[in-house]
Order: C-alpha cells, then structure tokens, then sequence
C-alpha cells in the first residue's frame, strides 16, 4: 500500500485503508461515508430497484473490509474499483447472471482525478452531467446502453437499429469528448 | 486485435465500458494479463469509464444499510475473538511436557501421520463452518435491514403528520392511479402506481410540487406487474409545503427537472 500523504488534511482511501487491513472499525465508517453514495446511486441507476442496490452496497464494502490487505495502490484508485465492481455487480444482477466476486487485487482501475472530498465528487458530478448533457443524443444512448444497461455494442446496434461501426464510433466519440473534459 | 503488440484504443475503450461482447472481451483481457502496457492502458479507461457513474442521479443510501454492515463486521469480529479465546485441550497440554527419546518414538510416525490427516479435516470442516458462519451472518444482517426498513415504513405511514393523496391519470392515461403518502418532518415520500410498463429508454418519475419554487423530484420508477404492486420510497427536503403531487415520463435515468408528458396528477 502507498504511505499516507502529509499534506492533506483529508483523511486519504490509503490510509483509511491500512486502518481497515488492522480491523478499525472508524475507518470502514469513513470510507462508506464518503463512496456509499456514489455507489448506491450507480447500483440503483442501473437496478432501478433500492432493495437490490443496497445489497450490493453492503456487499461491497463487506469485501472491503474482509480483504482490504490484498488491495494494491500500484494497480490504481480504491474508489475507481468501487465504482466498477459496483456498476459489474449490478449489471450481473440484471442480467442475471453469475459471476466471480471481483478480488481486490484484480482489477486495475485508475482515475484521474481526485475522489476523496465531497467538494470534488461535487464537481466531478457537475463536469460529467454537462458533458452527458452536451453530447448529441446518439451518443448519449450509446454509451448510457452500455455501461447502465450492460449492453454489448451489438446489441446497442441491434436495438438502435444502427450499424456497429456506427455505434462503436459513438461511444468512441462520446469517450474522448468525456477524457477531454475531465483532464 | 492488436496494433503491433498492443490491443487497439478503440477496444480497449469498448472493453471499459463494458460494451465488447463476452468472447472478444476474454480474448482481449487474457492478452492484457500478460501485457503491462495494455494493462496500464486498460486501468486508465476503466478509471474513465467508472466516470459514467457520475451521470446516475445521485440518491441517498438508507441509514439502515450502514446500521446492518457495521452490525456484521461487529459480530465477525467477537466470533473471531471467541474463537481465539478457546482453550488448548488437555492433550495437546499434556504432549507438551512428555520426555524425548526411547524405541516408542517410532510410533510417534503412524500416530503423527494419523493426526496430520485429523487435522486436514478438521481444517477442512473448520473451512466449511467458516463459510457457513459468514453465510449465517449476511443473512442475518439482511434481515435486520428489512426489519429495520419495515419498522421506519410502518412508523412513517402512522405518523400523523403524513398526508396521503391520490393521483389520478390524464385524459391519456385515464386508467392509471397512483397513491402518494408524504411525511413532510421526515422529509419522506412512499408511493405505489399502476401504471402500463415503458420503454427500456423511458422511465416514470415522481415530482413534488411545491407552492413556490419549482418541482422536486421524488425518484424513478419502474412499474414490475409481474412483481405485484410495489412501494417506492424517497427522501426530499424537508418540510415543504407541497401543493401537488405528478408523475412524468423521461428518460431513463430521471432529469433535474420534469420535460417529458404528465400521466399522473393529484392535490396535496
């Protein structure tokens, strides 16, 4: 795991994490206080069912908890891997099907930015919202289909009665235009 | 697949967002397990991607849920510390303080290799509790969390402060109903709707209108028949002096404010 960082008056994931490896109770506390919401609100987009969505909030943090130790900085953001098993779960959910609990170790997520503050998730909720906003339509669908509903680009195209290249396009566009504006 | 050595940005981008169809994704993945740069590559669009999740409309986890995860962790912890508590058995004492040395050592062989056996099973029954144990406790701590919600549920619709209010369907929808309770101290609104079902793009939304100002929303929704009727819930600001209540059709996902078609409608 990555030393605490000095500077930050901010309690870091890092260290709330190394807490949570020594069985704090407080810092699991602190590290739902500030994720549960994101990841609540992106199970339940996705679920569009509160009952589901809070169990794999209580899920997720549960595993969080059980196997904090594995986590391993070099491999990215503990709240990027939040928000990825969150939106992997959901859509196995919905789709029903069965997966394997992701291992904390597993799955690289790196992000960008900062999470850790609720100023900068405030932010980072403004920038993304007007990008989604601004994006033509087409777009908007495309992406929305695929991380929210799980769908397949095929299926995308099948559904928007699109041709694939159109629809991979799309999304590719719709990407970029997303990393321009949050870097 | 690849450009060069390496898997395209465009797969690469498909695959984060969760858009590349099964097969191809194992391809993709299996190379990129063996391949640093892509793997870097893949955790910088899975960061990007993750974003997306900024676009859901943000809602409130209920109390309950941190209440029944920090009860489980609770009861994990004192089982663990039970557990180490145990005391060592007599034998395992006694064995201790035997003397070395003599003929009778070569029985120790049979009788170690039989207790190394005893032990694999007892670890391996040890294991299977374990799990049952941790099963026992999420079920547990699930049912605490529907006993919970049902307990808040059931004091708010007794609350005498909480309006109840009928919502009857526009001339389009003139089949539909819906029944709207509001809580205004607890800043709470349960709601249950008949309503046909929608398209995956579209979905219902429950707007508070208040006496000034404009509408709030009260979440989305998605009729299940299949399901039987069900209860929606959702927290709004509190203490609002809420004139009417209306059901809207938008996108999926909800919008800030209400743009699509009224299908519901009814006075506070």
């Amino acid at each position: 795991m990555r030393p605490e960082s000095a500077t930050t008056e901010l309690v870091s994931d890092w260290s709330l994490l190394e807490r949570i490896v020594r069985k704090d109770e407080t810092a699991l506390s602190q590290l739902y206080d500030r994720y549960s919401g994101l990841v609540y609100s992106e199970a339940k987009r996705i679920l569009r069912d509160a009952g589901a969505a809070e169990e794999i909030l209580q899920d997720l943090f549960y595993q969080v908890w059980r196997t904090a130790e594995k986590f391993d900085a070099a491999r990215g953001s503990l709240a990027g891997w939040l928000l990825v098993a969150a939106r992997n779960r959901a859509i196995s959910k919905l789709r029903r099907k069965t997966g394997k609990t992701e291992e904390l170790v597993e799955n690289g997520v790196r992000v960008s930015g900062d999470l850790e503050s609720q100023a900068s998730q405030n932010l980072l909720l403004d920038k993304v919202k007007a990008v989604m906003g601004s994006l033509p339509s087409g777009q908007r669908e495309a992406v929305e289909f695929a991380y929210f509903e799980g769908m397949s680009h095929s299926e995308i195209a099948e559904k928007t009665g699109q041709p694939l290249g159109t629809v991979k396009t799309r999304i590719r566009t719709a990407m970029e235009t997303l990393k321009q504006v949050l870097s | 697949m690849t450009n060069g050595a390496h898997i395209r940005d465009e797969e690469l981008q498909l695959l984060a967002i969760g858009a590349m169809p099964e097969s191809e994704a194992a391809a993709l993945l299996a190379h990129a397990s063996g391949c640093g740069e892509c793997t870097r590559r893949l955790a910088e669009e899975r960061g990007l991607a993750a974003m997306l999740a900024f676009a859901a409309p943000r809602e409130t986890p209920p109390e309950a849920v941190k209440t029944a995860l920090m009860a489980r962790i609770r009861t994990e912890k004192e089982a663990e510390a039970a557990a180490n508590r145990a005391p060592r058995t007599p034998a395992a004492a006694q064995s201790e303080g035997r003397p070395r040395g003599g003929w009778w050592q070569w029985l120790l062989v049979p009788v170690t290799a039989g207790l190394i056996v005893a032990t694999g099973l007892l670890w391996r029954e040890d294991q299977q509790l374990s799990e049952r144990l941790d099963e026992s406790n999420h079920r547990i701590a699930s049912m605490q969390v529907e006993q919970q919600k049902a307990a808040a549920l059931i004091d708010t619709l007794s609350a005498p402060e909480t309006v109840s209010v009928k919502l009857a369907g526009t001339p389009e929808t003139e089949k539909a109903l819906a029944v709207v309770r509001y809580n205004p101290r607890r800043g709470v609104v349960l709601y249950t709707a008949e309503l046909p079902p929608l398209p995956a793009d579209k979905t219902y939304q429950m707007w508070l209108v208040p006496s000034n100002g404009a509408p709030i929303s009260a979440g989305v929704f998605t009729p299940q028949a299949e399901e039987g009727r069900h209860l929606w819930q959702a927290e709004v600001p509190k203490d609002v002096a809420v004139k009417a209540f209306a059901v809207t059709i938008e996108p999926a996902g909800g919008v800030a404010q209400p743009t699509g078609p009224k299908v519901l409608i009814g006075a506070a």
